[in-house]
């Protein structure tokens, strides 16, 4: 295509170059273009949360941004939480030990979401009223993923 | 038999997690093998018309259009129906038809070097269709004047089947009986929307040969269907089911958009990769239930049941989906549920409308079963002034009267129903309830799953052709780690880290030994089903306990031999083969490497250590739970809300606890959603009102409380380590039990009739409208 724009970001740490249509997705360029699949796509409308990465410290429905939008953002995706620790993130581990996933398509996404509430300090009663209620998982019915939020916030609250 | 239980019943953490949790999962669209090709679906606009027209003058020469006609030439035959009730003359459905019969329909595919661009090539075809007239609704299909979806036949009707009693003897039980009582129960169209999308990526090679890897709960039965429309050899297509992103019932075969990605590949010579978007899954990805119930009761003053009598409509689409009218007959199968009845009648019909099928969704037509039955019993105590429990508790099959032929021809197996409910409605009951002012009630549902479904010949008695049975093969490599391969197909229940808790007990070894290997025509044992039906753990999981005890009693040979002593005393344990009473023993990995070198092998044993077991089981298992909710209902806005859950559950041996757990709760969020907000609208056009996540809503955490569960342990007497499956079973219990529970807190509420899911307009509606008492 002609109308092709350069676009600058850095995912996870790495600094990639890509050549985007405009309309290109950020979600479309995240899985095809640096080939970071852990990112997944339910719905392409913002309504599902699969698509969840955190762009310049913010959570964000990659779906719902284009490729462009990003241009020069550090944008953080779930192939980069947790990998600089032996066991992952705290998130990570309460899911684990929670059982908090099943087919594991959304997993991705609700992670990112409680990463980063985790990281802001979000009080573990507003994640579990708002902050997962913006996510759609068709296996789990939440349960088990209440229980892994109140397991990784338990150090946090304790901290407070 | 094993020699110790280190695993089996222990809640371990899944092995696969990680993946998933770090992003490394492979599903289907993460694959991007080179040179492939992307392909965009073009579909029918109109819900009835005929194609006349399809022209591709306009579209771009960068993109590969095929057409009905050219995608015809690929195909040697329909698709199949493999479910053939009484009465059904579709016995085929037409692939490539130019009688366009619902919105979505696939009509011909584009290809090209981007999803945007083969979507943007799709566009620019023009169709040319004569509209016909339209018909959405089953009853409306059933009126002497409505159109017929096809002109050939002279009815809508698919087929028409009748089950349980006969007409005389129902009516005999009727007539003695002292009351009846009758009510109509509208059973919404629902969706199963798992979170990914289907999709798939055919890579084809010169030989002729193909690689096709699909999100579909069986790798099998989708090679089944390219190989039979397509006329290939089964031994030159290989059908991978990498991570899947959950099915419910909705991937359970291969569909008409796939088999054309299919053709696309093989015409093309390139891989092509389609990923359905989810619009075009709310419109063509197979739909559940739309089902009308005429139900009457029959009982007698002192509570006794007598007879339950159901005439039941399903809105089958616009033609049968792979296992046709079967779900309407699963349902009159379990019509009973724990009850003792003297007559159970059902008529169905299966009836054609301009619609997408209808199919397999977790249930499988037992989720209906449980809300006719469960709405019936709530009325009939209702009547009597008698508790909800206290009814159900005295018409209960007991645990002695165990086996128990239905008045259905089923046989349960084993269990104590009435436990299980007295439990549930005691924990239910615990709690004070709030004092806020809200209208609240609570609801029951007792149910008995029917789960590992086979024999082989039993599907063949009920016109289900395919097999029952299911496969592992079990072997050690020579450093003495244990491959399983299943033809069962996991993705989500754990079956990853379940199964291979059976083979470590009995073979003796670590669990961090044993791989399991499933989802894949050239390495799996075949399958008719997959992953499907609540029957991976008793039937997936009973041959590899099967296998695992032919190789654990090879290896008790080759120890033996290598210890000088009798294979009947050697234990398998820690990873060790040891004479019993004594410390002399040799290491598993030991012993596998001698039999891997074939030196100095026992009679009839190896070389190598490796088995196959095809298990066909004797019967089916039965699980069985009783739910209970509790619900606070908004009389002013109709808004309901779950407060609090309770089930009491038995599915026999439990392998993992907690992996049974999550299999519960998430049957319980579906069954919930079902009972309050999901459901699948068309207008009088044929045209979807549904197809966003926005117009079709999906259960979020608030929507679910925290789910109180306890366990029962009634071990199947046939499956080889005594598990009965479970997986549905949720589902079938929260459906009836949120919508009694709901019914309950209105008890002025005219509940002649229902209609589900229990929206907000429709809850107002029904507590503005006072019962009629007569
Ligand atoms: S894919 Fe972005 S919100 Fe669903
Ligand atoms: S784990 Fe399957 S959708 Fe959440």
């Amino acid at each position: 295509m002609t109308n092709e724009r350069t676009v600058e970001m850095n995912v996870n740490g790495r600094d990639y170059s890509l050549r985007c249509e405009p309309r290109r997705l950020l979600s479309e360029a995240l899985r095809e273009d640096c080939r970071l699949t852990g990112t997944h796509v339910g719905c392409e409308q913002g309504s599902c949360g699969a698509c969840t990465v955190i762009v310049d410290g913010r959570a964000q429905r990659s779906c719902l941004m284009l490729a462009v939008q990003a241009d020069g953002s550090n944008i953080e995706t779930i192939e980069g939480v947790g990998a600089d620790s032996e066991t992952g993130h705290p998130v990570q581990i309460a899911m684990h030990q929670a059982h908090g996933l099943q087919c594991g398509f959304c997993t991705a996404g609700i992670v990112m979401s409680l990463v980063h509430a985790h990281r802001n300090g979000i009080s573990r009663q507003d994640v579990t009223k708002e902050v997962l209620n913006g996510h759609l998982c068709r296996c789990t019915g939440y349960v088990n993923i209440r229980q892994a939020i109140d397991a990784a916030w338990v150090e946090l609250e304790d901290n407070k | 038999m094993k020699d110790l239980n280190l695993y089996t019943g222990k809640r371990i953490a899944r092995r696969n997690d990680g993946s998933f949790l770090h992003g490394s999962g492979q599903y289907t669209d993460d694959l991007d093998p080179a040179d492939m090709l992307h392909a965009a679906i073009v579909r029918s606009p109109v819900a009835n018309g005929t194609l006349i027209g399809f022209d591709v003058a306009d579209v771009p020469s960068t993109a590969t259009v095929l057409g009905p006609d050219e995608l015809a030439e690929h195909v040697v035959g329909d698709l199949p129906v493999v479910w053939k009730l009484e009465g059904q003359w579709q016995e085929r459905t037409p692939l490539l038809d130019t009688h366009l019969r619902y919105v979505g329909q696939p009509i011909g595919i584009v290809v090209a070097a981007s999803r945007a661009l083969a979507e943007d090539a799709a566009e620019k075809v023009i169709l040319d269709i004569v509209d016909l007239p339209i018909v959405v609704d089953a009853l409306e299909a059933l009126a002497p004047d409505a159109p017929l979806l096809y002109p050939d036949s002279n009815s809508n009707v698919l087929a028409a089947f009748e089950a349980g009693d006969t007409e005389d003897h129902i009516e005999e039980v009727f007539a003695a009986a002292d009351r009846t009582l009758l009510t109509t129960i509208h059973i919404g169209r629902v969706h199963g929307v798992p979170m990914e999308n289907r999709g798939l990526v055919v890579v084809p090679s010169p030989s002729g040969s193909l690689i096709i890897t699909t999100s579909t709960q069986t790798a099998h039965a989708v090679r089944d269907v390219v190989c039979e429309v397509l006329g290939k050899r089964q031994n030159a297509v290989r059908v991978v089911a990498p991570d899947v992103g959950g099915g419910f019932g909705l991937k359970d075969h291969g569909y008409e958009d796939e088999i054309m990605t299919v053709i696309a590949a093989v015409v093309i010579g390139r891989p092509v990769k389609w990923i359905e978007d989810r619009n075009e899954s709310f419109l063509t990805t197979t739909h559940a239930r739309d089902e009308v119930h005429e139900v009457e009761v029959a009982f007698d003053f002192d509570g006794k049941l007598r007879g339950l009598r159901v005439d039941a409509v399903r809105n089958a689409g616009a033609r049968f989906s792979i296992f046709g009218g079967g779900p309407l007959f699963a349902a009159f199968g379990v019509l009973p549920g724990p009850y003792k009845w003297d007559a159970i009648r059902g008529y169905g019909r299966l009836v054609a409308t301009n619609t997408m099928s209808t199919g397999a969704y977790r249930g499988f037509g037992q989720t209906q079963a449980a809300l006719v039955r469960e709405r019936a019993v709530d009325l009939v105590a209702e009547a009597l002034g008698r508790d909800p429990i206290d009814l159900r508790v005295q018409n209960m099959i007991r645990p002695e009267e165990l086996p128990y032929g239905t008045r259905t021809f089923i046989e349960y197996d084993s269990g104590d129903y009435q436990s299980a409910a007295l439990r549930a409605a005691e924990l239910i009951m615990e709690p004070a309830w709030p004092e806020d002012g809200k209208v609240r009630g609570v609801g029951y549902c007792c149910y008995v799953q029917m789960t590992g479904i086979g024999n082989s010949d039993t599907n063949r008695a009920i016109g289900l052709d395919i097999g029952g049975f299911e496969t592992a093969d079990v072997r050690l490599e020579p450093d003495g780690t244990v491959c399983v391969a299943t033809g069962v197909s996991p993705h989500g229940q754990g079956l990853e880290t379940t199964i291979p808790q059976l083979v470590a007990d009995e073979l003796g070894v670590n669990i961090d030994d044993v791989q399991l290997i499933w989802g894949d025509t050239e390495t799996t044992p075949y399958s008719a089903y997959g992953t499907a039906a609540s029957r991976s753990i008793a039937l997936g999981g009973g041959s590899a306990v099967l296998a695992s005890q032919k190789v654990a009693e090879q290896i008790r040979q080759v120890a033996g031999t290598m210890l000088e002593a009798s294979p009947d005393d050697i234990r398998l344990t820690d990873g060790a083969a040891t004479v019993a009473g004594t410390n002399v023993s040799v290491l598993i990995r030991e012993v596998a490497k001698r039999a891997s070198q074939g030196f100095g092998m026992p009679e009839g044993v190896g070389p190598g250590l490796h088995a196959r077991h095809a298990y066909d089981p004797p019967n089916a298992t039965f699980s069985y739970a009783t739910h209970a909710c509790r619900v606070a209902v908004d009389v002013a806005t109709g808004e309901v809300v779950v407060e609090d859950y309770v089930v009491v559950n038995d599915c026999g041996v439990m392998v993992n606890p907690t992996i049974i757990e999550g299999q519960i709760h998430g049957g319980v969020a579906q069954g919930l959603g079902a009972a309050l907000m999901e459901e699948v609208l068309y207008d009088n056009n044929g045209q979807p009102l549904s197809s966003t996540m926005l117009d079709y809503q999906v259960p979020v955490s608030a929507s679910i409380p925290d789910i109180r569960i306890e366990h029962m342990e009634t071990p199947s007497p046939f499956t080889p380590g005594g598990m009965k499956g479970m997986g549905e079973g949720g589902t079938n219990g929260a459906y009836a039990c949120v919508v009694n529970a709901v019914m309950a807190a209105l008890p002025d509420a005219d509940n002649s009739t229902l209609h589900t899911p229990l929206t907000p307009a429709r809850v107002w509606e029904a507590a503005q409208k006072r019962k009629q008492l007569d």
